[in-house]
């Protein structure tokens, strides 16, 4: 049994789609009006915090294209998953987490809700909300959702509009809190905060993994039908948990004062999830990268695809290394032909593996496959690694981890 | 069937953001408070309620560091908020009233007193304005903590409760 479902690419209008654009519709204009009344109030501060995390959003965006290189999901519905996130998960959230939290002191006690209550309401009402954006992606377009990573693709899109959407929302709060009026600073600190700090592990990463629940129970037809119902719930269960524990007060006192203190809990809370929730995503898309290659691999036609192409064709980094090591040996426009080759050698595996029309995708990779012979460089591989490249990959990590360990110490105050 | 279970979303969506905050409303919030006992709020602060004053659990968040008190007065709101600050009495004084009037239709009304706790606090106080209700802030610093007392209700109900919840007021007490 394979571990993809090839469906038809076209997207039907069904009964669902009406009922999801009626919610969309409902979440928007609840969330306007909350950013207008933001926007009326502090409008520096809201500006600058609707900027800051949209930019935050695009290297996310950006790496879950390429991590859906091989059999991209539509952009409409990527657009709709990103929008469930942002609009209708947010603005249902809103409410009921203040609810339930309450429910916890009502229930049980002020001290219990003051400890546990944000801990247990938010994660509660949040992953319920987004993953049932996941699974109205899956009804207004089941054929789109044919593997594992495509259910992964879009729970990540959901917790990303999610993400977004509630950093501005805190990233204000935080400034009518400050009480200095239209102050941009407690914006910036919870942008460090947020986003460098905690933005890796937090919705996108925990909608990833319910994502990889919906899509395992949307597509493994030759397990039970209770199996995949189990698998499911424990994805979503394990989003919620991974979400209770960033939550939880563990080691809220526990590890000192400074940024290095603050490096140690955030490893120790986010780094668990982070490492096995990683360790799916790449499973899942190993397994759909082997289908597709396998496909291409029947071709036997080195024209359309190579040995060693469609190796790099199986990852992202050998993929990015095939078109850096074009650029570097045979100049921009090699990069570009390389970069075109790939894309329609993913669309002719998808449209093969559908048992579409193919003739004029192999045109296609003939005309870049030409582009490359002229340039001297005929084959989209990765080269060996170079002294430039390691320095440019060095350089790149050592910028990342200074602005995180400047964050760091921005906040922990080390 | 695809209707049926988008109508089935539709659904546990509206159970999300009404059916909770609903069940919310449905269950009593207050609870009975001694009128004769301090009551810690947080980071070592207490105050003594007034009399006949019930506990909003909704608006009580106690802890360690930081926290929050709600008292009902009948139809009156008595909230206290401590939180750690590193600043002056008049930067904390600024803060709050910057929150208040940061809040559509809100505004503050004259100019501030100094004032004290019992226990030697000291603390400025001011009065607000909002659409149909009335309020009164008081602000203490001490020992890297900002202890905020909002009053607000309608100017007659205020009125009856003010030397009430002004007494208790004077009863916060901090404690290392």
């Amino acid at each position: 049994m394979t571990d993809v479902r090839p469906t038809g690419d076209a997207l039907t209008i069904k009964p669902s789609l009406w009922i999801v654009l009626a919610l969309l519709l409902l979440g928007g204009i609840r969330m306007v009006e909350l950013g207008a009344r933001f926007a009326v109030v502090y409008p520096l501060a809201t500006l600058t915090a609707v900027v800051l995390f949209t930019l935050f959003a695009v290297p996310f965006w950006l790496f879950l294209a390429e991590l859906d290189f091989l059999e991209r999901e539509p952009v409409k519905l990527r657009v709709v998953a990103f929008a469930w996130g942002g609009l209708v998960a947010t603005a249902a959230s809103i409410p009921a987490g203040a609810a339930l939290e309450n429910l916890v002191a009502k229930l049980g006690s002020p001290h219990l809700a003051a400890e546990w209550g944000a801990v247990l309401a938010g994660p509660t009402v949040e992953e319920i909300a987004k993953t049932l954006g996941i699974v109205a992606i899956v009804l207004i377009a089941r054929a789109q959702v044919n593997s594992v990573l495509d259910g992964v693709v879009y729970g990540a899109l959901v917790g990303l509009g999610f993400q977004i959407v509630e950093n501005v929302v805190f990233a204000v709060g935080a400034v009518a809190l400050a009480g200095r009026g239209d102050d941009v600073q407690p914006v910036i600190a919870t942008f460090l905060l947020r986003g460098f700090l905690s933005g890796v592990w937090s919705h996108t990463l925990f909608g990833a993994l319910a994502g990889a629940g919906i899509g395992y129970q949307v597509i493994r037809h030759d397990r039970p039908r209770r199996f995949r119902a189990g698998v499911a719930v424990l994805c979503v269960v394990g989003a919620w948990a991974s979400h209770i524990l960033w939550n939880s007060p563990l080691f809220g006192d526990g590890l000192g004062n400074g940024g290095l203190a603050l490096l140690a809990v955030l490893i120790l809370k986010g780094l668990p999830p982070l490492l096995l929730i990683l360790w799916l995503v790449r499973r899942a898309h190993d397994r759909e990268a082997d289908y597709y290659t396998s496909v291409l691999a029947t071709l036997r036609d080195p024209e359309l695809i190579t040995a060693g192409e469609l190796a790099a064709l199986r990852s992202g980094s050998q993929r990015s290394a095939a078109r850096w090591h074009a650029g570097h040996r045979a100049g921009r426009k090699a990069r570009s032909a390389v970069r075109r080759l790939q894309r329609g050698q993913a669309r002719l595996a998808v449209e093969l593996s559908r048992s579409a029309p193919t003739g004029r995708r192999r045109d296609e990779i003939r005309t870049q496959r030409a582009i490359l012979v002229a340039s001297g460089h005929p084959e989209a591989i990765a080269g060996p690694w170079s002294g430039r490249r390691l320095a440019s990959s060095v350089g790149m990590s050592g910028l990342a981890i200074a602005v995180v360990w400047a964050a760091l110490t921005a906040l922990g105050g080390a | 069937m695809n209707l049926l279970a988008a109508i089935g979303v539709a659904v546990a969506l509206t159970g999300l953001a009404f059916g909770l905050p609903a069940l919310d409303r449905a269950l009593p919030a207050d609870r009975p408070v001694r009128a004769d006992e301090p009551y810690p709020i947080a980071a070592g602060v207490t105050v003594i309620p007034p009399p006949g004053a019930v506990l909003d659990v909704t608006g009580t968040r106690p802890g360690d560091h930081e926290g929050t008190a709600l008292f009902r007065i009948g139809p009156v709101r008595y909230a206290i908020a401590v939180q750690p600050f590193e600043g002056s009495l008049a930067a904390a004084a600024a803060r709050l009233r910057q929150r208040i009037t940061g809040t559509p239709g809100y505004q503050v009304t004259g100019g501030q007193l100094a004032v004290a706790t019992g226990s030697g606090i000291r603390g400025l106080q001011g009065g607000y304005t909002a659409p149909g209700r009335g309020g009164r802030y008081a602000v203490y610093v001490t020992d890297r903590l900002t202890i905020e007392v909002t009053v607000s209700g309608s100017e007659l109900d205020l009125g009856r409760t003010l030397p009430a919840v002004e007494a208790s007021a004077r009863t916060i007490r901090y404690r290392r």
